[in-house]
């Protein structure tokens, strides 16, 4: 799939070249690369915000670019929460906000009461406590926490976060992900985690593309990704410290396993060496 | 370090709101000093009080109760606000926010025009600036077109043409991506090491932490741990129990210390890490 900003002017970029790229029901997929990679670029073809100049983007069986696609139907399925979701709150009150997408789906009130109460269940802000907040006077977080409550409102089956964790502090960063985590085990949403944190995606997805200058660069499960440190370096990406560690004993001659993702991990191959 | 500190802060309460029947206290009670030629780094959560005692330090916010002394220059003085804020820089954020003109070089020339400094040695300034910060070859860019890291590069310069004796980063690399992180990190560090500029960074990523010369750590309004980075880190439990980022590396020295006690607890690095195993491995 091919995506031309700005085609046929002087000021004309190749944001995304053949790009391919597979997500399976229930998967949890990471997209990872620097910014101006076109991992926006690419998320924005999934609901339909941006449509391709070359290529296909088929969601659930339905190919994007067919006359009379329903595009509605698809935003419902396939929900994207863009980076700094916070600027899409525009209501007064939380709930309000959170509810306005079901609203303009037409579902009746007590379903949309429903919806707006699980959907902040999800995303931990407590009903009684945030529904009549002003959106305004929340935290950053909280404002992010609503933002997504909002997109998760529409009960999708896929869910794209893009870059959600960005300017969020270490609490709120392993709060958000460990969300992220039960969305996908717990309610089985189809997951894509748009993020530049290699420690993220270790944790959290199934397969990882690597976009750089609006290619794929590499894929495969976090285990085969880093397991090619000089790749990664390459491409200016890091791989969780405790993997380094792993590889820089291998060159030391040490008799250790490289594909080590977690301290957990670490610690037990370490302690097969220093015998403890 | 020794004579006068750069920066008194001298039992600092500060509450937002105060005159409302809901004041919420964000500083209580906070004595800290900073050398000159320091790096001292700021670690808390959002709400611990962090960006509101970087905002004391150049007059920004005044203290409810309490003094903050910026070379001998109470910051309650309004006379004296100007040369505060000569004295003591600031970089935010969001790198769009602090960028006003249409190219980089204008840009930095922006702070040095207002303060009156004839035009040559604006010239001077701004080379110097963007020389410092790695963008000189930029200078004739738009600044919009430039990446995250480039535009806090810029904003830094910005605040350097000030010629500032310190500048304080209030979380500059939150919204900035690892490859940009590691280009303002990089900066920040020549304009201690050599520049001898004190510099005062606050964040939340523990690893920005590793090279300080000092570490604080905040929490909901008050100083809980303070020292050099080892001995900071090595506080694993209680860095935990704050939820803070600890780096992978001084997670895995202190489980390996509770299994081998002579195993270090304090690694910060990975290099460390590596050094620490093998010397343990031999013999």
């Amino acid at each position: 799939m091919w995506h031309i900003y700005l085609r046929d002017t002087p000021l004309e970029v190749v944001a995304l070249r053949g790009v391919d790229m597979e997500v399976y029901k229930g998967e949890a997929v990471g997209i990872i690369g620097h910014t101006g990679a076109g991992k926006s670029t690419l998320v924005q073809h999934l609901n339909g915000l941006l449509r391709p100049h070359k290529g296909k983007v088929i969601i659930d069986g339905v190919d994007l670019s067919q006359e009379g696609v329903d595009i509605r139907a698809i935003r419902q399925k396939v929900g994207l929460v863009s980076q700094y979701p916070e600027r899409q709150l525009f209501k007064d009150y939380v709930a309000d906000d959170i509810a306005f997408g079901p609203q303009q789906f037409g579902l009746p009130p007590e379903e949309v009461r429903e919806r707006v109460k699980w959907a902040m269940e999800m995303v931990g802000l407590d009903f009684e406590r945030f529904k009549d907040r002003y959106t305004f006077s929340l935290s950053g977080g909280e404002m992010r926490r609503a933002a997504i409550a909002g997109v998760l409102a529409l009960r999708p089956k896929i869910l794209i976060l893009d870059e959600s964790t960005s300017g969020l502090d270490p609490r709120g960063r392993s709060d958000l992900l460990r969300r992220i985590k039960e969305l996908h085990e717990k309610e089985g949403l189809t997951i894509i985690f748009v993020s530049p944190n290699m420690e993220d995606m270790a944790e959290l997805v199934d397969r990882i593309y690597i976009l750089a200058d609006g290619q794929v660069v590499m894929s495969g499960t976090p285990r085969e990704i880093f397991s090619q440190p000089e790749e990664l370096y390459r491409l200016g990406l890091g791989i969780p410290q405790v993997t380094e560690v792993m590889h820089a004993l291998r060159a030391r001659g040490k008799n250790v396993r490289v594909d080590v993702l977690t301290v957990v991990e670490a610690e037990a191959e370490v302690c097969k060496l220093l015998n403890c | 370090m020794s004579g006068e500190p750069l920066i008194k802060v001298e039992n600092v309460h500060f509450l937002y709101n105060a005159e409302s029947s809901n004041p919420i206290p964000a500083l209580k009670g906070i004595n800290l000093e900073i050398q000159k030629g320091e790096y001292l780094v700021i670690i808390g959560h959002n709400g611990s009080g962090k960006t509101t005692l970087a905002k004391h330090f150049n007059a920004l916010l005044l203290p409810t109760k309490g003094d903050v002394w910026v070379k001998g220059m109470n910051t309650k003085d309004r006379s004296l606000v100007r040369d505060i804020r000569q004295t003591v820089g600031m970089v935010f954020q969001i790198p769009d926010n602090q960028i006003v003109a249409t190219i980089v070089e204008e840009d930095v020339a922006f702070g040095p025009e207002n303060l009156g400094v004839p035009p040559d040695e604006i010239r001077r300034r701004v080379d110097w600036a963007l020389e410092v910060v790695g963008m000189l070859s930029y200078r004739n860019r738009a600044p919009h077109l430039l990446s995250a890291g480039q535009k806090q590069r810029v904003a830094i310069a910005g605040v350097m043409a000030m010629k500032p004796e310190c500048i304080v980063l209030d979380e500059s690399t939150a919204y900035l991506d690892p490859v940009g992180r590691k280009e303002v990190l990089d900066v920040v560090k020549k304009l201690n090491k050599e520049e001898g500029i004190t510099v005062i960074a606050i964040t939340h990523f523990m690893n920005e932490a590793v090279d300080a010369d000092r570490v604080v750590v905040m929490e909901q309004g008050h100083i809980v741990l303070e020292g050099p980075p080892r001995e900071v880190f090595s506080q694993v439990e209680t860095l935990r129990a704050l939820q803070l980022d600890i780096p992978q590396v001084t997670q895995l020295a202190y489980n390996l210390h509770k299994r081998l006690n002579d195993f270090p607890k304090d690694i910060l690095t990975v290099e460390e890490m590596v050094e620490q195993i093998c010397n343990a491995t031999a013999g």
